[in-house]
């Protein structure tokens, strides 16, 4: 049997992270500089945001000091949540579906090594994106109370125990339903969970009702909202533990009790965890082997529909094969939940706004919000397309020689994946502009304005996707993978500067007529200003269709090449 | 029918491919044979369409791979040596597809498809997803799509790798029935075994040129061999391994 400690089990883990370091690609340059960027900026934001708010508080003593203290109980309850959470969705792959657990549970390494090994790896997967998040804010708060180093100790004393608990709780979690539930429907579970979250994203959200602090003659309702905060925070959570602990790190004191119903829980859950899994463990993860036979939608009606469709054979059946894969692969579907609830929580926000009490929002400015609408309308298209229609050619993966060998041309291949992308991206997003434009009140032109212009948005960023995917393939990785590879990044660049471009070419001319239409502006639209107008709208137009066209062009050759 | 003239692939400065030329005929199972890295794979994907050659032509069904490429692969069943295909299809659904990739409408496909499923000994598992298959029955399944448009010309690249010996057997009656029925078979094989059980003709490559031709007593008589000689030992002879076979030997 193994002596060697549990850190030697996350060697390989570690040594393929210092590899992918090490290995030099191309785009590495531009993908570090990207993401580095927009990492930089965020966390800029994050710290000064933390650090105003934390400066104004400071100004109105007592009460500032209950709203941090109840800041701080509520920023360690949302991580609470997501790390509960990602602890579920990352230890079912860790515990469960990884590969490499086919090595490791043939290989006589000691339960109790494999579980720590595990459970390290699950903590640290799961949270790095949380703490990366709450760094700055925590930072930003200690220097915006000039905190004593000790804040900066504790804040690392108190985070690490903190991101245990929750995915100690999400792992337990995960052990339980792959131990009841039939195996290989496990993956399923990552669908319950995001529904189940984005469901409790947006009723938090809809239970704080926030946009009671606009309604200034409402003021008594205040102490109602107040108490509405305070509520869901209970001495019985680690979120409130951590609160208290920094709230008195950040005044120069130190909270023995908390700090310690931290570790203690923290390691008493390890404990409890690392019991359940040698009782439990291989019993679960001999089921999520097993199960030749699987219950699965057949969707006999899509069979049906697209026998109805005017299409050819050869484009039915790419059409009905890849609507199918997708729907069937829970883990890829599951991820438009959560853009899906925040989709949501911006249509709400618009229709609990009262934007007419709000002197600033009413009028031509309200307008402009309806250009604002159509930017986020256009970086949501961008999104779904990197994330879903970007990795369409890469999902082909290892099968691509099916394709490839088969009397179909790549055109006719890549086409198909076009249409098959187009139609749900077009519907979404308009459907998305049209509902927010309505729900903000902007003028009538204004709402056509928009719709159209994501009418031509649509077939140009859905082009853009299909051709660099085609043109920058990732066979070998997931659809993530691929999202974030070189091609993935040069789609979002070239997305953005696109939108942008757009909303230029479109926010011009719609603006002169809307001057022309407000009394106040004495503005004319002569017929030297309608030319120009339409000469604007023209070139939205082609720009975009132009983009589609050059795109999807350079996908089709770049999969003829593909044979050299 | 299957016809190679001439196929060169280069990549960069090294010839994996050098001057191939072989001919199927129809109704003939033809041998491809060499040792690893020889040039058989990168010749069979030539063959497929999956890579572009250097120079030289290939004719299926007497379609130009090159100019009229949709046709010659209409005509052709490729089978590769590792059978990936789409885990979230059902055997049923991805032999429809299969079906319409080739063009076949929706009246007739349905029959086809249970005809190439119960030759494969796959009808029990039409509704149940690929991802549950085993290595062998996705093989299989494989097969059946190759066989499923009625080609005229098969290439099959290693077709006995992870089959059981009765999975094994039913390929080799398939084949032979198939090629009864007109259709030429391009064989690339690592088992000699099999080569001289089933092939009516075999080629063997070596640093991508062919070095030997003909049935395999021609083979034999070519490397000074008698008929009653073993395959593998004309083999070896043929591409330098005979010190390994007397080391065996030993």
């Amino acid at each position: 049997m193994s002596t060697q400690p549990f850190p030697f089990l996350l060697l390989p883990h570690a040594w393929a992270s210092r590899n992918r370091v090490r290995r030099r690609e191309k785009g590495d340059l531009l993908r570090g500089i990207v993401f580095g960027s927009i990492g930089v900026v965020v966390s800029g934001v994050l710290f000064y945001g933390a650090y105003w708010v934390t400066t104004q508080l400071a100004a109105y003593e007592e009460f500032g000091d209950y709203l941090l203290r109840l800041g701080l109980s509520w920023l360690f309850l949302t991580f609470l949540a997501f790390l509960a959470f990602s602890g579920v969705v990352t230890s079912l792959s860790t515990f469960f579906l990884s590969d490499d657990l086919r090595l490791l549970m043939a290989s006589p390494v000691a339960a109790r090594r494999f579980f720590h090994a595990r459970f390290a790896r699950t903590v640290g997967s799961a949270s790095w994106m949380v703490i990366i998040f709450m760094a700055p804010v925590l930072i930003g708060i200690g220097v915006g109370r000039c905190a004593p180093y000790g804040f900066y100790a504790t804040t690392i004393a108190t985070v690490l125990p903190f991101s245990v608990i929750p995915v100690a709780l999400g792992s337990a979690c995960t052990l339980f339903v792959v131990n009841v539930f039939p195996a290989r429907r496990a993956r399923d579970l990552l669908m319950l969970m995001g529904l189940g979250f984005a469901a409790a994203v947006v009723l938090l959200l809809r239970f704080i009702q926030p946009e009671r602090l606009l309604r200034v003659e409402s003021l008594p309702d205040i102490t109602d909202f107040f108490a509405t905060l305070q509520s869901p925070i209970t001495p019985m959570l680690p979120s409130f533990w951590a609160g208290e602990t920094l709230f008195a790190a950040v005044q120069g004191g130190f909270d023995w009790l908390h700090q310690a119903a931290l570790w203690t829980t923290a390691g008493a859950l390890t404990v409890l965890l690392g019991a359940a899994h040698a009782r439990w463990h291989f019993a679960g993860y001999s089921r999520s082997q097993e199960a030749p036979k699987t219950r699965f939608a057949r969707f006999r009606t899509l069979d049906l529909a697209a026998s109805m469709l005017p299409l050819s054979p050869v484009r039915r059946q790419l059409l009905v094969k890849d609507v199918k894969i997708f729907l069937r692969d829970v883990s890829q579907w599951v991820q438009l939940l959560p853009l899906l609830a925040l989709v949501l929580l911006y249509l709400y926000n618009f229709r609990v706004l009262d934007l007419d009490r709000i002197p600033y929002m009413s009028g031509f400015v309200k307008n402009v919000y309806a250009f604002i609408n159509l930017g986020m309308a256009g970086f949501v298209m961008a999104t779904v397309a990197v994330r879903f229609v970007f990795p369409a050619v890469s999902a082909e993966g290892s099968a691509f020689w099916i394709i490839r060998t088969s009397p179909i041309s790549m055109h006719d291949f890549l086409w198909s994946k076009f249409w098959t992308a187009v139609l749900p991206v077009l519907l979404f997003t308009e459907a998305l502009t049209i509902a927010a434009n309505q729900l903000l009140g902007v003028d009538p032109f204004l709402k056509l304005m928009a719709a159209a212009t994501i009418f031509f948005l649509t077939f140009a960023l859905v082009g853009l996707a299909c051709g660099l995917g085609a043109r920058y393939p990732r066979f070998n990785a997931d659809a993530t993978q691929a999202a974030g590879s070189y091609g993935g990044v040069m789609f979002m660049i070239a997305a953005v500067a696109l939108i942008i471009v757009t909303i230029v070419l479109v926010g011009w001319p719609s603006s002169m007529y809307l001057m022309a239409q407000t009394a106040r502006f004495r503005y004319r639209l002569t017929p030297e200003r309608y030319a120009m107008i339409v000469t604007s709208f023209s070139a939205a137009g082609t720009v975009c269709m132009a983009t589609w066209w050059l795109a999807m062009r350079s996908g089709v050759k770049a999969l003829d090449e593909m044979r050299k | 029918m299957i016809a190679v003239q001439d196929l060169v692939k280069e990549y960069g400065r090294f010839r994996a491919v050098d001057g191939v030329t072989l001919a199927v005929k129809p109704g003939e199972i033809h041998g491809f044979l060499g040792p690893n890295g020889a040039g058989k794979t990168t010749t069979m994907r030539m063959i497929a369409g999956l890579l572009k050659p250097t120079s030289g032509r290939i004719l299926v069904d007497n379609h130009d791979l090159e100019r009229d490429p949709e046709e010659a692969k209409r005509a052709l069943g490729f089978i590769p040596d590792r059978p990936f295909i789409y885990d979230k299809l059902t055997a049923g659904e991805f032999l429809t597809f299969h079906a319409g990739l080739y063009g076949f409408g929706n009246g007739n496909v349905a029959g086809r498809v249970h005809e190439m499923l119960d030759l494969f000994e796959l009808r029990q598992w039409e509704d149940q997803l690929i991802e549950s298959f085993s290595h062998g029955m996705k093989q299989r399944l494989v097969m059946s799509s190759a066989f499923l448009h009625r080609p005229q010309a098969v290439a099959v690249d290693e077709p006995m790798v992870g089959l059981d010996p009765r999975g094994a057997r039913l390929i080799k009656d398939v084949f032979r029935r198939m090629s009864e029925r007109g259709v030429a078979i391009l064989m690339s094989t690592h088992t000699l075994e099999v080569a001289q059980e089933m092939c009516h003709r075999v080629s063997i490559i070596q640093k991508g040129r062919i070095i030997a031709h003909g049935t395999v007593d021609e083979v034999k008589q070519m490397a000074g061999g008698s008929a009653d000689e073993h395959l593998t030992s004309v083999f070896l002879k043929l591409t330098g391994g005979s010190a390994l076979q007397e080391i065996d030997e030993v």
